[in-house]
């Protein structure tokens, strides 16, 4: 199928800090993206960098795009470029955390030649997040923690973590639909039948803290987590 | 209106049966994929145009030097010698612009991926050659290029109507390309990303001079047609041999398809059969000369010496 809806800032983006739009932009917005899901300071954080990552992460800034992302830095920054001086920087000031770069051999036939994992954790909390440098600056996340996704980051996105049962993706929809959020797309994701499922949903516009405390107040609802769009 | 094209013919059928401006339809597209306002779009659309004049400017400012040492200030060292082959003063503008914006972004500069970043010096380089030539004319300097050692002047937004409508026409090709083919190395090699951005800077150069639409699309495919076959063998992986001096090389590509088209002379094959065979070339490429750095220039010992030198240091 050919494509149909690319845009202008597709093309003429992103603003970047170079040398590579794949292999250094890329990893700063997943990165970024990263740091923004898991929101408060990790206590450490692991990179795996898989596939043409794998040899040519240090000579592309993949390690210092890395480092700024999960700092919070934006990927438009210049201050991306001084990679491992931002962490000691960091660490005076006490935002820092120890960051593991580790270039891995294998990549699993069904993964994106240029595919990065993100690990964070902290007490009683991880999230792991496996995600594609797909061209030109563009991303997708294709698995958090556990669940296959499909996310680029252009759009807000809601995941929402919970039993498997019936009228969920119903009540979360009239929720939005309530507070008058636009969905854009929703994927339904699920581990074992009757077990945990994953409900992800993008959406126009951003959605509003008291909206993910209804939907987080829902018996079968587990967890929700906001995926902020990038915003460039 | 109708904002869905797959192809040159239909971007050219609805533009034309409106009628309206390529470059106004693709601020009123944009308006309406983002759901923001116009005005709102052209603001982000002059952040960005900014971002590649500063690009410019600290590219021709001081020598840009990589890491790695295969860049190496080519862009001034053009810029303080006094061409006497390329006598023209938006010819040699358009070189060293180029140079100098893609040598920035081998350094870990800020740029525009326009379409890519290692094609980022393509379209801006000639685009502002071509504005800072007119200015020039303007103020009726005598020789050809006289200031090519200075630096070029800050100029901050909000820009003129013809500067967006020359990054909006390069847009239009280079939303064609990426939906007809990729824009992507690791795809379809070097033709998709340098390839890709000569055609994008045909279509603005075009539109400059004042082609109409057919004209800059007829510009757009002379200059792919030559790019076609483009290989991506970058020497130690890096952003750096070819793909730097590559893009003052295809921004010259650019110039002369659009002195072609503005002579009459029109593409034998038209721009959306271009794009097509551009991505079947791509397709039957095979990987060692798609961005993997195992094969064309990579391979050979002088950049098998860099990449072992690199691995070690």
């Amino acid at each position: 199928m050919p494509k149909d809806n690319v845009s202008v800032f597709d093309i003429l983006g992103p603003v970047m800090i170079g040398p590579s739009s794949s292999h250094t932009a890329g990893v700063a917005r997943i990165a970024f993206l990263a740091r923004r899901m898991f929101g408060a300071k990790p206590d450490r954080a692991i990179v795996r960098f898989y596939g043409s990552f794998s040899t040519t992460w240090k000579g592309h800034g993949s390690d210092k795009a890395a480092i700024a992302g999960l700092l919070g830095i934006s990927p438009e920054d210049e201050a991306l470029s001084r990679g491992a001086a931002l962490l000691a920087e960091a660490d005076a000031r006490g935002e820092g955390f120890p960051i593991q770069l580790v270039g891995e051999a294998g990549l699993h036939p069904s993964w994106h030649p240029n595919t990065v994992v993100f690990e964070l954790e902290s007490a009683g909390r991880t999230l792991r997040i496996r995600a594609a440098s797909v061209g030109g600056g563009s991303i997708r996340i294709e698995e958090i923690d556990g669940y296959r996704v499909n996310l680029s980051g252009e759009l807000d996105a809601l995941l929402v973590h919970h039993h498997d049962e019936i009228g969920v993706i119903a009540i979360v929809s009239h929720i939005l639909a309530a507070n008058r959020i636009n969905i854009a797309a929703t994927s339904s994701h699920r581990k074992e039948k009757g077990d945990e499922a994953m409900l992800v949903v993008e959406t126009d516009g951003a959605i509003p803290p008291s909206v993910l405390e209804q939907i987080q107040s829902l018996p079968p609802v587990y967890a929700v987590v906001r995926v902020p769009a990038l915003g460039i | 209106m109708k904002f869905r094209f797959l192809s040159f013919d239909e971007l050219a059928e609805i533009v034309e049966s409106e009628p309206i401006d390529a470059e106004s339809f693709a601020l009123k597209r944009e308006a309406f994929i983002s759901g923001k306002t116009e005005a709102g779009i052209e603001a982000e659309l002059d952040r960005r145009i900014a971002v590649t004049r500063k690009a410019l400017i600290r590219g021709l400012g001081e020598p840009q030097r990589s890491r790695s040492g295969l860049t190496d200030g080519a862009a001034v060292k053009l810029a303080a010698f006094p061409s006497p082959l390329v006598r023209d003063g938006l010819f040699a503008r358009a070189l060293r612009y180029s140079l100098a914006i893609n040598e920035v972004n081998a350094c870990g500069g800020k740029v525009v991926s326009f379409p890519t970043a290692g094609s980022s010096g393509i379209v801006p380089g000639s685009i502002w050659a071509w504005w800072d030539s007119r200015a020039s004319r303007a103020s009726r300097t005598p020789s050809a290029d006289p200031d090519a050692s200075d630096v070029p002047a800050a100029l901050d937004p909000p820009y003129d109507p013809l500067l967006r409508g020359a990054f909006l026409n390069a847009s239009l090709a280079g939303i064609l390309i990426a939906q007809g083919a990729t824009l992507a190395g690791s795809e379809g090699g070097c033709q998709a990303e340098c390839g890709a951005a000569g055609a994008m800077a045909a279509a603005a150069l075009g539109y400059l001079q004042g082609l109409p639409l057919r004209g800059r699309f007829d510009a757009a495919a002379l200059s792919l047609k030559n790019s076609l076959g483009l290989v991506c063998d970058p020497v130690a992986g890096l952003v750096e041999v070819p793909c730097v001096k590559r893009n003052a090389f295809v921004a010259a590509n650019a110039l002369v398809a659009v002195e072609l088209a503005m002579a009459g002379i029109r593409s034998a094959v038209p721009f959306d059969e271009v794009v097509s065979a551009m991505k079947s070339i791509g397709d039957s490429l095979p990987s060692s000369l798609r961005e993997s750095a195992e094969g064309g220039l990579a391979m050979t010992p002088t950049g098998l010496a860099c990449k072992r030198r690199l691995e070690e240091s």
